[in-house]
């Protein structure tokens, strides 16, 4: 959501414009249909106007007749409909522009998170993005058809009822034009001075919602230490801070609405006043005749009502549409991220892969300043299994942003079956890999669809097949729907392990030639684990694969380990060798796996 | 929902008050039409500017007498609004505090917090709207009627014709849109999802190469949503048109009848006109009333799902006793299952065990084999379904609420430390602990070094512990556990964190600390439970081995298994 008051960048207005753009057919249409609307809307109290004078003159003999008051009833009747027409036409042309440009704007920021590099992925609030895609999309839409309907119609209308003033009557048309700011200018006052009012409040407000918040998250906690009542009254006092705020600034803000309607009936009394005066001839020296009928009174005294309304309502849409704008510029800012490095355009196909994987003197830092990989080079062959030890934050997990090429390394190249990786296509180098991560990501959908992600037209049979080579067939059979049951975003309503096995299920179906792994630290029960255990093992047989190891048993049964310590392969060997050597590896593992 | 109108008691004076100066506001202007009526008539028709004059100021006196009403109304209503919910928040605030385990799993706290902000506020822009709006719309829409029944009959037949004309497009459209609003509602949710996804599991969407097909799900339910939006907006935006010609219309009949009615002398030009007015305000306060009935039809549903919570009997019924028997047996389990609401399977089933005063129970299980739910039964935050859990003697949901938690201190398994100092903090064990205690406790809890490295006691611990890593989190949260010197003391797997060493010297301190201290240890690791004198194995909700280490070796095989795997490859390695 925007901040108060946050500006939107510079451009903006052509960027959304650029958008709008692809409905330019529809966008002269809206302007006609408004102005027809408008100038109409404004010329039928004219009408009404001259029938509220016929009548004046119904029982004079040569000019009163019921006749003409009817015909004028009908011309207004007729441009009444033509009226409504046009208003309803001009907002589904609206409607369409705002809600297909905003879809635009959204798919092209959903289309941007596929390609944006990891780096913004990894280091970019998730909350924020997705409040940009969709919250922000939102409040651009509302603000644009706002704008799009009150904008330009309000603008017209002012521009419009004060062309017809002067043409009845030019002496009411000043008054007016002078009186009217006023009820702008009392609005803009009262917003100033309620402004601190309403930083008070949100204080309170961030106050009181941040000790809920850590209240009701914890209250398990606050009842096993029969704390009930001293966070009640903790809280009163919040409360009733938030309370004496609230009032303050729900007051003192609502007297913006009585003011400006004091203000119009100011101006209205004005209106009434000159208007009145001006239609007794005798008063007005030099004139014998009426300077303002009765029904131009009642015409000009509608305009008055109307005139202050738009004036309202432009002030409140132009605050609108700017914190609109603000929202598109935090989507724009999105959409015009640098997106990941794109493939080469003569990238070749990765096929064939037997698993020899060569690192040659990586480097590679998230940030510059603080240097994590260096100098690191490796050569795998086909079949080897290798393990990843070390202590956290000394970059293993990096190891596989590398491999994947999430990232790319700042020196140094890593290649597959000889070709350097930036030289294939993500797709090809992707597709060699099979990957379970240790924060298992499900989506929303049934275990079915989860399953087949990686194998979309894989066959029923194909699925459970894989299902039971991961160890997990039994437990899915269980589940209330079995294959269909549907998980929650995020695969809730399974236990960390059950995740995990459905995501090695995954890699099961497509089995690709090479392997990288990383193994869970906690919140797995020793039963499920052994099965994992299992699943890793009937994996790996044969294929090249990369571990981040946390178990001991997985880091014997390696062909190679790699000990990284702050970003370096400080030791690497078998498990024997390690041990023998009596360096880093020798502490970690009895620190770490002995007892 | 009825039972939130006793919150609103103590505001009866402004509920009244508020409406009805909105009302007295209302007929000034009201009054406005009858003026310029007779401006028309007896100004401009006897050609007299004095009179003109006095009407004119007349109108400005009505402004301004209504200005001073209205404020007074906005005045009356802003206060019972914010007072009534500033009364439902510490009310939901209390209830929170009487719910037991079951209930706040049930309602899940995230529910509840949105009951106490987003809720909440609603209410209150929804109320303070009502007391404004909710009588004078109406009260304008009729009394123009009335007013224009006085003028003249015939004429005001037009109004009776066209007010439930008015009502049924407004409110027939309004009705049509709201569930089309729900709808897209949910289509933005979907959305919503399917961003968030995208972003949790970027790496693994790359790495199955789902970007195209993500794209195109994200596209096909983008359209859905956007055809849904076209099409409210369609309907929607037949409201002001239908008005403007039914209203329009309504004039148009109103000056033809009008002139008949002069033509014979009943009725004179200005009281057309008059009429003329009183339509156009009938307009206005309808559509302002649809707005009105939208954002309370809003407010009633926050209103009801925040009565849903007040409602809430809770489950958590405990008894007076403060005093248990003089036993030596200091926890007993006789037979105890747990069924949690909701489900159909016991979490815990036939529980049967003893633990003798100043002993240590060590349990151990995979997840979900129910220790947890053990030890939470202790402190009768969970109650047994069937069978008995007695803490010295006396069967647990006999004691008062306070009188038994008193005698228990809990560790859970998320380290959750509360902003304010170290010492607040730790004076949530025991309220009387001097500085000393709780030096005391700290040094047990192995935590000396994280007090000194914040800088002691009157250190600041930020929200949720931020300031401080897991391992030193756990080590405060159980030297406030040992703060209160708890008769029991119950470690949920409040070691995860901890090297190995520091977890055996805490272990070991735990166990120098009084004789009389019975001491639950929950873990995962074998090693952690090891040397206790008693240890339960649960696994699937049953107990399936008592004993020690020793004779649980040789007697249970999933006591074997989970030793096994944690250590037997190092011995053989």
């Amino acid at each position: 959501m925007a901040k108060i008051n946050e500006k939107a960048r510079p451009g903006t207005m052509k960027k959304v414009l650029r958008y709008i753009g692809r409905y330019r057919f529809l966008l002269p249409i809206s302007i006609i249909l408004a102005l027809i609307s408008v100038s109409l809307t404004l010329y039928v109290p004219t009408l009404i106007g001259e029938a509220i004078d016929l009548i004046a003159y119904i029982n004079e003999p040569e000019t009163g007749s019921i006749d003409r008051i009817v015909g004028v009833l009908l011309e207004a009747g007729g441009l009444i409909l033509i009226t409504a027409v046009a208003q309803w036409l001009m907002s589904t042309v609206n409607n369409k522009i705002s809600f297909g440009v905003v879809r635009d704007i959204r798919n092209d920021a959903f289309g941007k998170i596929q390609t944006l590099p990891l780096s913004y992925v990894d280091t970019k609030a998730h909350g924020d993005v997705v409040s940009r895609v969709i919250n922000d999309a939102d409040q651009f839409a509302e603000g644009l058809l706002l704008g799009f309907t009150q904008l330009f119609t309000g603008i017209l209308t002012i521009i419009g009822t004060l062309a017809f003033m002067i043409y009845l009557n030019w002496v009411i048309a000043i008054v007016v034009f002078v009186l009217t700011p006023l009820s702008l200018f009392i609005a803009r006052f009262i917003a100033s001075r309620t402004y601190s009012m309403f930083k008070a409040r949100s204080e309170y407000e961030g106050a009181a919602t941040a000790y809920i918040n850590e209240i009701v998250t914890n209250e398990k906690v606050v009842k096993a230490f029969s704390k009930e009542n001293d966070t009640l009254e903790k809280f009163a006092k919040i409360n009733s801070g938030l309370e004496k705020a609230s009032l303050k600034a729900i007051f003192f803000s609502s007297l913006t609405n009585p003011t400006t309607r004091f203000v119009n009936s100011v101006v209205y009394a004005a209106v009434a006043l000159a208007g009145a005066l001006m239609a007794i001839p005798a008063i007005n020296p030099g004139t014998t005749v009426a300077l303002v009928s009765v029904g131009e009174l009642a015409c000009l005294l509608s305009y008055a009502n109307q005139y202050t309304k738009p004036f309202n309502e432009i002030s409140g849409v132009l605050a609108e549409f700017q914190n609109s704008l603000a929202c598109a510029s935090r989507v724009f800012e999105l959409i015009e991220e640098q997106p990941e490095i794109p493939d080469k355009e003569d990238a070749a196909e990765l096929t064939d892969v037997d698993g020899n994987v060569e690192l040659c003197d990586v480097h590679f830092s998230y940030t510059p300043d603080k240097p994590l990989i260096e100098d690191l080079s490796l050569s795998v062959k086909p079949g080897m299994r290798v393990a990843i030890v070390g202590p956290t934050g000394c970059g293993k997990t990096t190891l596989i942003n590398l491999l994947m090429r999430f990232y790319d390394v700042r020196e140094g190249s890593i290649s597959v079956e000889g070709k350097d990786i930036r030289d294939v296509s993500r797709e090809s180098l992707r597709a060699s890999y099979g990957m379970v991560l240790q924060d298992t990501w499900l989506r929303a959908g049934t275990v079915k669809e989860n399953i087949a992600m990686a194998k979309p037209e894989a066959t029923d049979e194909e699925i459970i097949a894989a299902a039971k080579a991961a160890h997990a067939h039994s437990f899915i059979k269980r589940l209330k729907n079995g294959y269909d049951t549907v998980l929650g975003e995020g695969g809730e309503g399974l236990s960390q392990g059950q995740k995990q096995l459905l995501c090695i299920t995954r890699i099961m179906l497509s089995l690709p030639p090479m392997l990288i792994l990383d193994e869970a630290t906690s919140s797995i029960d020793t039963r499920t684990e052994i099965r994992i255990q299992k699943a890793f093992l009937e994996m790996m047989e044969g294929r090249t694969s990369f571990i981040v190891a946390h178990r001991l048993s997985t880091v014997m049964g390696a062909d190679l380990i790699l000990v990284m310590k702050d970003g370096h392969i400080i030791e690497s060997g078998d498990h024997k060798e390690l041990l023998a050597k009596g360096g880093f590896y020798y502490t970690l593992y009895n620190s770490q796996f002995a007892h | 929902m009825k039972r939130l109108l006793k919150y609103l008691k103590s505001y009866k004076k402004e509920c009244v008050l508020g409406p009805l100066f909105k009302m007295f506001e209302a007929t000034l202007e009201l009054i406005v039409p009858l003026v310029i009526a007779a401006i028309v008539d007896k100004g401009i028709g006897n050609e007299s500017p004095g009179f003109i004059v006095k009407a004119c100021l007349f109108l400005l006196l009505l402004g301004a007498v209504g200005l001073g009403f209205s404020l007074t109304a906005q005045y009356f209503s802003a206060k019972a609004a914010v007072g009534f919910v500033g009364k439902l928040r510490y009310a939901l605030f209390e209830k929170v505090g009487t719910l037991s385990y079951s209930d706040i799993d049930e309602l899940g706290t995230s529910t509840l917090i949105t009951r106490m902000t987003q809720d909440a506020s609603k209410v209150q822009s929804g109320l303070n709207l009502t007391l404004r709006l909710l009588l004078r719309s109406p009260f304008v829409v009729f009394g123009a009627m009335i007013m224009a029944f006085t003028v003249d009959v015939r004429s005001a037949l037009n109004f009776a014709a066209v007010i439930p004309l008015l009502s049924i497009v407004v409110f027939g459209i309004m009705l049509i849109t709201m569930p089309l609003y729900k709808k897209a509602q949910k289509g933005t949710d979907k959305l919503l999802g399917r961003t968030r996804e995208n972003l949790s599991g970027v790496r693994v969407i790359r790495a199955f190469r789902h970007e195209d097909e993500e794209c195109d799900a994200f596209k096909g339910e983008n359209d859905v949503l956007t055809a849904v939006q076209r099409r409210v907006g369609r309907i929607s935006a037949l409201m002001n048109p239908m008005t403007y010609v039914l209203i329009n219309v309504a004039i148009l009949l109103l000056i033809h009848t009008g002139a008949i009615e002069v033509k014979h002398g009943n009725l004179t030009q200005g009281e057309v006109v008059a009429l003329y007015n009183y339509m156009s305000q009938i307009l206005v306060e309808l559509i302002k009333l649809a707005n009105l009935i939208i954002s309370i039809t809003k407010a009633m549903a926050s209103a009801s799902r925040i009565a849903d919570v007040l409602d809430i009997n809770p489950t958590e019924n405990m008894g007076t006793l403060t005093v248990g028997k003089h036993s030596d047996v200091a926890v007993e389990f006789k037979n105890a299952s747990l069924i949690y609401s909701g489900s159909s399977e016991p979490s815990l089933e036939n529980i049967t065990f003893s633990a003798k005063r100043g002993e240590t129970i060590g349990i151990i299980g995979g997840t979900g084999s129910g220790k947890t739910s053990l030890i939470n039964m202790i402190g009768a935050f969970y109650k047994a379904t069937s069978g008995e859990v007695l803490v010295d003697g006396i069967e647990v949901s006999e004691y008062s609420r306070d009188a038994l938690r008193a005698k228990i201190g809990v560790v859970p398994q998320a380290a959750v430390l509360f902003n304010g100092t170290i010492r607040e903090n730790m004076l949530w064990g025991n309220d009387g602990a001097t500085d000393e205690e709780i030096a005391a406790a700290v040094h047990t809890a192995q935590a000396t070094d994280v007090v000194e490295s914040k800088g002691g006691l009157d250190a600041m611990i930020e929200q949720g512990g931020k300031n401080l890593s897991g391992g030193q989190k756990q080590r405060l949260t159980i030297a406030r556990a040992l703060v209160r010197r708890p008769e029991i003391l119950i470690l949920d797997d409040s070691a995860s964190a901890l090297d190995y060493a520091t977890d055996a010297a805490l272990r070991s301190a735990i166990k120098d600390i009084d004789g009389n201290t019975t001491v639950f240890i929950v873990s995962q690791r074998a090693s952690s439970i090891m040397h206790a004198d008693k240890i339960i194995v649960l696994d699937d909700g049953s107990s399936v081995g008592i004993g020690t280490h020793e004779e649980l070796l040789s007697s249970c095989p999933v006591y074997r298994e989970i030793y096994a795997t944690q250590f037997s490859e190092v011995q053989n390695g």
